[in-house]
């Protein structure tokens, strides 16, 4: 194998999202030598998500968390973080990153990895979701955030948790008009991440902010309101919302129709951890915090030696904790590297975060009666066309394992590898609603390459 | 048609491809499934066992339903950067 694909670094990051470019940044302040590796064309991640260069801007004013990914951004030009672009992480070893990047295979061999990989939004299958036009409501995040596209005229946004009111409020920038946006959690069941709000002067600012925008673009939040069904002839052109219990069961007969062209369903996060499941990393099920989440110690090392987890990968949390853990996991490293005591205060700041974060997810953990929506013919498997009926037959004859509904449905089985419908087949297929969902297994490649990135994957050198 | 652009001066330079053979006008930077809704198209692909329409849904490489075919290879249109040029197909089954 041709040596120039071979690169070296102290620490290898997968990620440019704030946990991913937090860390890089501290990093190389230390003199320590760092490559980060994004999929994405820009850094940012997803909530510092940037135009390409030369697009028309999006108007209107940012909400204050989006300074400080202004901050971080500049800290990483100015210290000359480096960061690849368009490269993909498809297989992972201690101290070993495969790529690809532009069609080709690279390998960073590193001392180190941080796994900053983020997360996607939660899917929960209702009939007409997979009509062209219904998206998840991050997809509308990224389109008018990273690709200036504006997604149509008349938007529904449904689902649950805070990541609902950008979701408005980039719509709104954009000039959509959003005709009606709904939570299924209950006011109630929501008042209880209000002290976490109230207490936390960056969430504080951030609520506030968004209650004005809100208000400015004219939408109110309609409380315990879900989709019950998206209809059209080739692309929705119709949605059927109606009230849920505070169980999130539909409450049928307070069913209304809506016009849209577009509608953004987003029921929370998942963690992206399928890396850190092919290094072997301890996992750990935390239902707030989107599932399966990587496990960390208390200064975010994983169960493998080496081997780091920030941000969403560990669970979902939000920008600050990102970075905050970022600077742990950095100094963590520089630790390990130099012999030298970690600064308390980071580890003190990290948990301060994480428990606002939590006390807010858990007003909006994942609701089971939302998974009463599905009727016999709505698909629960995307890829494989599985509908609700055969997955509830395989679950019955092979069991109620993620395993056995796929070995016998099939559902899971294609090429989003589960990561769609993983979060909610067995609850789906088994009825019982507020099932803990076995952890998929992950398989190389644990993103999507070429086969030839495969088969030209450079070897470790003999001397590293 | 629903799906347009932001408001403003786009100074990126246009790029040219076609899709089920007619031409649609793109900005440098876009993927193809951006460049593909802002046309007004929806769908990109029919789905592997009913044959129904699919098109966008996670819009960051995860879900696999906005599959299409460049040059003959299936790829993710959410992923995958316009150039000049290109023939784009609709995809089938994953
Ligand atoms: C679509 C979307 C929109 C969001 N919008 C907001 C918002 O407006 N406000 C808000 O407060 N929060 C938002 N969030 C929540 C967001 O997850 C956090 O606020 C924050 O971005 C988390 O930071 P992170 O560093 O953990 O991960 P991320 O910011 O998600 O960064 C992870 C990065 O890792 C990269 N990556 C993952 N796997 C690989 C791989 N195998 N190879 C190469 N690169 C890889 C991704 O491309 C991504 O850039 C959004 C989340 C999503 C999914
Ligand atoms: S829209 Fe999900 S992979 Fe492209």
């Amino acid at each position: 194998m041709s040596e120039a694909r071979v690169l070296h670094a102290e620490v290898g990051i997968v990620g440019a999202g704030p946990g991913g470019l937090a860390a890089a940044v501290e990093l190389v302040r230390q003199g320590l030598s760092v490559l980060v590796l994004d999929e994405g064309q820009q850094p940012g991640g997803q909530i510092f998500r940037q135009l390409p260069p030369g697009a028309a801007a999006l108007p209107g004013q940012e909400p204050p968390s989006h300074q400080a990914g202004h901050g971080l951004l500049a800290a990483a030009t100015e210290h000359a973080v480096p960061v690849h672009h368009g490269a993909t992480v498809w297989n992972v070893a201690p101290g070993r990153l495969w790529f690809e990047q532009h069609g080709q295979s690279w390998l960073l061999c590193c001392r180190h990895l941080v796994l900053a990989t983020g997360a996607f939004d939660r899917c929960v299958p209702f009939p007409g979701w997979t009509l062209p036009g219904v998206t998840t409501a991050g997809a509308l995040q990224v389109m008018v955030r990273g690709y200036g596209v504006v997604p149509g005229r008349r938007a529904l946004v449904v689902g649950s948790g805070p990541l609902l009111l950008p979701t408005v409020a980039t719509l709104h920038q954009a000039g959509v008009e959003v005709v009606a946006a709904l939570e299924a959690s209950s006011r109630w069941r929501a008042l209880r991440a209000l002290p976490a709000v109230l207490t936390n002067a960056a969430r504080r600012r951030e609520a506030l902010w968004y209650a004005r925008s809100l208000l400015r673009a004219g939408v109110r939040l309609r409380w315990g309101w879900t989709v019950f069904a998206c209809e059209g002839d080739g692309r929705v052109q119709r949605a059927v919302i109606g009230k849920v219990d505070a169980e999130g069961n539909p409450r049928r007969g307070s069913e209304r129709r809506l016009e849209v062209d577009v509608v953004g369903a987003g029921f929370g996060l998942v963690p992206s951890i399928e890396l850190g499941q092919l290094l072997g990393c301890r996992t750990r099920y935390d239902a707030p915090r989107g599932g399966h989440c990587l496990e960390v110690d208390g200064q975010q090392g994983t169960s493998v030696a080496g081997v780091y987890a920030v941000g969403e990968a560990c669970g979902v949390g939000g920008a600050e904790v990102a970075m905050a853990e970022g600077r742990l996991a950095a100094a963590a490293i520089v630790a390990a590297v130099r012999q030298t005591p970690i600064d308390a205060a980071l580890r003190t700041r990290v948990a301060a975060e994480r428990r606002a974060a939590d006390a807010m997810l858990r007003a909006f953990a994942p609701l089971p009666g939302l998974h009463r929506l599905a009727t016999d013919d709505t698909l629960v498997c995307r890829c494989e066309d599985v509908p609700l009926a055969r997955a509830r037959a395989a679950a019955a004859l092979h069991g109620d394992s993620l395993r056995a509904i796929k070995v016998g449905c099939r559902a899971g089985m294609g090429p989003c590898q589960g990561r769609i419908c993983g979060s909610s087949l067995q609850a789906l297929a088994t009825g019982r609603c507020d099932v803990v969902p076995d952890l998929p297994v992950a398989q190389v490649p644990g993103k999507p390459v070429r086969s030839a990135t495969i088969v030209d994957a450079p070897e470790p050198p003999a001397t590293a | 048609m629903s799906g347009s652009r932001l408001p403003g001066q786009d100074q990126r330079p246009a790029v040219t491809f076609t899709f089920a053979g007619r031409p649609v006008v793109a900005r440098a930077g876009d993927s193809i499934a951006m460049a593909l809704w802002a046309a007004g198209e929806r769908e990109l692909r029919r789905s592997s066992g009913e044959g129904r329409p699919r098109g966008v849904y996670c819009n960051m490489g995860v879900c696999f339903d906005c599959l299409v075919v460049v040059d003959g290879v299936t790829v993710r249109g959410c992923t995958t950067t316009v150039q000049d040029g290109m023939r784009v197909e609709r995809g089938g089954r994953p």
